[in-house]
């Protein structure tokens, strides 16, 4: 089919274009307490082309693009048109010009791990196992659970000579924990893996299951205030999350943000711990075909890269990295027995904890958090927090215990202080 | 309430899909070999196209959606116990007998898949009514006959408006997206066939304080064509202005306040805090508390509540879901008291009820389940005016810009952009920003005590389910005056 598309790209006149076709087989199941109640699977091929189009405009060198699906059984017709009507619209994309990647024909890389060369349901019978293995309590068990085992053959073709693919496998999925004494409550959990990390699934259901239980005891919300936070898991990746969306090519480009190379992003006066942060490359090419490699995002506060794609990094006038979702962050300062020595309010449930690249603005509606106020603790529910990353940052420390999932790699908990939480 | 609805001036209708026409045979020849094996099989044939297209002030895009765009099928059978489903996007003659073969591959294969402990669950078959059945809805203006360089033109223009409108004005990024879908539907007694466009666009503004960037988006929407797109330039500077506004906004001091949402802050309560919780696949999983309080008030008895294909001209309107289930248009909520749950037909299945049209797929790639489509409160009888007047002290809620359900435990949780102080009945012109709504859902609803006349419903968000499965929906209603705690 590439070649079909190459021939109607040469027909049509179209110089400049890159096409990416996806071969994707799943097994997906789906499971009510401990019976599977549906299951399904997929064979599919997607071709996505990207055309570019040189052009000037008011003496300015441009290149448009648009981008356009290829279905497989298409006809040649059809493609031709589908492609024409794409390189249409690049005309009118007025970009200033960048350069393409180029590259050359490599070998394919092979998935690597516990899961290449299985068959899918192999490795869904093995996740399923590690899933449920812990399952066993009274009272609080597995609601309900979706499975995913993906195989993706992902290959990338431009016009600069790149022809790279490569082969990945992911078991990805979410379960709800459900806990009916005293109260009947639930709480929600994702995992994702490339390799069958089942002791670390098995590990991760566990916890799930005896957060529940303690959320099934907490009945009231937190009183309003200013409290010292604790946020672990998920939500310390969230947080950082903001310094990974700040320093993207694109943001910086557009001046949604000021972020430059070498610059205190951190803030001048550090008085938690500074943050250092690797990027860390999960394909071994990025969408456009940019070999991926692990990279130093920040340094103990300061920024020692800008990533992204190769467009905005041409007009930056630095080298394109690709982009990245996962970061590698080393241990923090403090044990969590230490950071738990004075009062906190460790939040370990949100409804759904969000950070605001744009504004540095964080928070979320508090699901299930632990209130410890010198000299007990107690579970509580509902109330929400609302900070500022901007005002935080330099007085944040993380644990030395670690945590890790699909996208991150770091301390398993950080301490904020002085941030507002609304309650009763 | 469809009347408050309805488009003005229609003139055409979509057109049928040229790829579904000329695989039809093909897919009933595959759907004739699945009934020899199995009591129960359907297909789903989609053809989908969706063009987006963006403009501000340093970028510019115009192109294919990848979610949007969309060509394939899904078979589902049942042996009359268990069901299984096959999505796939390439079908010939040839390979009709592969793709039944991998269907009763697949069918079989739980034991291959299942720890030892673990069991299937068992359905009944639906029963099927003869229906056959062909719709397309309406449009004016057709976007791919008006063309790439004139959507361009239009966005580019709202672009420098905004931009010339102040200097503090950072960015004004102008986006637009229509979806052209055709699907038919094929069992061993449907022949269904629907065709449905709609097109969305959305004006967002950022302005810089500091380090911290304030924005701020006006969202529009409707069931139909590029008509949609003169509305998007008349609001240009009011948007400017409000971002503006938020330069000077300050934090939300926590507590729980009189407030009056906004028709946009009210569709988010509706969809996020109570319409998650009445879909019925979470019935099935006993994760919802609504199904407890069937027949009981869940609301102040101002409240009406709809979901529906059928209840509103909008993004989330089709004329039969990916089941083969005619669109409903179901009240929910009554005067207060909860009605019904809406439904997917598997569900309705297991619950022994009627499935209410709301069998959905992000695509023809994904599974259904139960999900909402065009959901809203009708409208009351009183006036903004007199809302405003009657607090003493509160804020006026308007902008939102995320929420998530909690259907277990009736929690609610809205990220809301923008409050705007009341203080003895009167706007200070004060803002706070921005600001997370919590709290339980019941108690939000009873405390609803005043509502305005009009409902206004806006398609221009996706719903997902968790985090994922990601559908076109609209919501809406009147402005609503209630007790709410803010943070």
């Amino acid at each position: 089919m590439i070649g079909q598309i190459k021939t109607a790209l040469e027909q049509s006149g179209i110089e400049e274009y890159r096409i990416t076709e996806s071969v994707q087989e799943s097994l997906e199941c789906f499971f009510i307490r401990k019976r599977l109640d549906q299951k399904r699977r997929t064979d599919l091929t997607d071709y996505s082309v990207t055309v570019f189009r040189p052009f000037e405009k008011d003496g300015q060198k441009m290149l448009g693009s648009s981008t356009v699906n290829i279905h497989p059984g298409m006809e040649e017709k059809e493609m031709t048109d589908a492609l024409q009507d794409a390189y249409g619209a690049a005309a009118l994309v007025c970009n200033p010009y960048y350069e393409l990647t180029k590259g050359k024909k490599e070998e394919m890389v092979p998935a690597e791990g516990r899961f290449a060369g299985r068959s899918l349901e192999e490795s869904t019978r093995q996740m399923l196992e590690a899933l449920y293995a812990a399952d066993n309590r009274k009272g609080v068990f597995i609601n309900s659970a979706e499975i995913f085992a993906r195989r993706v053959v992902c290959h990338i073709v431009n016009s600069q000579g790149v022809d790279v693919s490569y082969e990945t496998y992911l078991v990805s999925g979410e379960y709800v924990v459900q806990c009916t004494e005293p109260q009947d409550v639930e709480t929600y959990h994702r995992f994702a893996y490339r390799d069958a990390q089942t002791e670390q699934l098995r590990r991760q259901v566990e916890e799930a299951l005896s957060m529940t239980q303690a959320r099934a005891k907490a009945v009231k919300a937190p009183k309003a205030g200013e409290y010292s936070i604790i946020l672990s898991g998920e939500q310390v990746r969230e947080v950082l999350s903001y310094y990974l969306g700040r320093s993207q090519t694109g943001m910086v480009y557009q001046k949604y943000s000021n972020y430059e190379v070498g610059a205190p992003v951190q803030g001048q006066e550090i008085q938690g711990d500074a943050i250092t942060i690797e990027l860390k490359a999960k394909e071994p090419y990025s969408g456009e075909g940019i070999p991926m490699k692990d990279r130093i995002l920040m340094e103990k506060g300061t920024l020692k890269t800008l990533h992204g794609g190769s467009r905005f990094a041409y007009y930056l006038g630095i080298e394109p990295t690709g982009d990245y979702r996962c970061i590698s962050v080393p241990e923090g300062s403090r044990t969590l027995e230490e950071m738990k020595s004075e009062p906190y309010l460790h939040i370990v449930s949100f409804s759904d904890f969000q950070m605001d690249d744009f504004s540095g603005y964080f928070g979320g509606e508090i699901r299930l958090a632990f209130w410890y106020d010198g000299e007990t603790v107690t579970p509580v529910t509902g109330g929400s927090v609302n900070g500022s990353i901007l005002e935080v940052q330099g007085r944040m420390t993380f644990s030395r215990e670690r945590y890790q999932d699909e996208n991150y790699d770091g301390p398993y908990a950080v301490r904020i202080e002085g941030v507002k939480v609304a309650g009763e | 309430m469809r009347d408050l609805f309805r488009q003005k001036g229609v003139t055409m209708k979509v057109q049928e899909s040229k790829f579904i026409r000329e695989k039809k045979p093909l897919l009933s020849e595959l759907l004739a070999r699945l009934l020899d094996c199995y009591p129960y099989a359907s297909i789903l044939a989609v053809d989908s196209r969706s063009k987006v297209y963006a403009v501000s002030k340093r970028n510019m895009s115009a192109g294919e959606s990848s979610l949007g765009t969309a060509r394939g099928f899904v078979a589902k059978v049942s042996d009359g116990k268990h069901y299984a489903e096959y999505s796939f996007n390439k079908i010939s003659k040839e390979e009709i007998d592969l793709i039944v073969e991998k269907i009763g591959k697949l069918a079989q294969s739980s034991t291959l898949l299942l720890p030892t402990g673990m069991e299937e669950s068992e359905y009944l078959i639906p029963e099927e009514e003869r229906t056959v059945f062909t719709g397309s809805t309406d449009y004016e203006i057709d976007p791919q006959a008006m063309g790439d360089e004139a959507i361009l033109e239009h966005l580019r223009g709202i672009k420098e408006k905004g931009l010339a409108f102040d200097d503090r004005i950072l960015d004004c990024r102008v986006r637009c997206e229509y979806q052209i879908y055709s699907k038919l539907f094929l069992s061993r007694e449907k022949d269904m066939e629907q065709n449905v466009m709609w097109m969305t666009g959305v004006t967002a503004f950022a302005a810089a304080r500091g380090e911290e960037i304030k924005d701020y988006y006006m969202s529009y929407s409707n069931l139909g064509g590029a008509e949609v797109l003169s509305r998007m330039e008349a609001d240009v500077e009011k948007g400017a202005g409000i971002t503006l506004e938020l330069l000077d906004s300050e934090p939300m001091v926590p507590g729980e306040y009189d407030c009056i949402c906004a028709p946009d802050v009210t569709g988010m309560i509706v969809h996020e805090a109570f319409g998650h919780g009445v879909e019925m696949d979470m019935f099935v999983k006993k994760r919802a508390l609504a199904q407890k309080y069937v027949g009981e008030y869940v609301a102040s008895s101002l409240v009406t509540m709809h979901d529906g294909a059928s209840a509103a001209s909008e993004t989330a309107t089709y004329f039969f879901d990916d089941e083969g289930t005619m669109a409903h248009d179901t009240v929910v909520i009554d005067k207060g008291i909860l009605k019904q749950g809406i439904s997917d037909l598997q569900s309705a299945l297991i619950l022994g009820t009627e499935p209410t049209g709301n069998g959905r797929r992000e695509s023809y790639r994904r599974k259904a389940y139960t999900r909402m489509t065009n959901t809203y409160f009708e409208g009351g009888k009183d006036t903004v005016e007199d809302m405003i007047a009657s607090v003493d002290y509160g804020f006026l809620l308007e902008n939102p810009s995320s929420g998530m359900e909690d259907p277990k435990n009736w929690g609610i949780q809205c990220m809301v952009n923008i409050a705007r102080e009341i203080r003895d009945g009167k706007l200070t012109g004060k803002i706070f920003s921005p600001i997370v709504l919590t709290g339980y859902v019941p108690d939000l609803l009873k405390s609803i005590s005043m509502m305005s006349a009009d409902a206004e419903l806006n398609g221009g968000g996706m719903c997902g389910k968790g985090y994922k499965e990601w559908v076109k929906v609209s919501d809406g209603g009147p402005y609503i005056k209630a007790r709410i705690r803010l943070g």
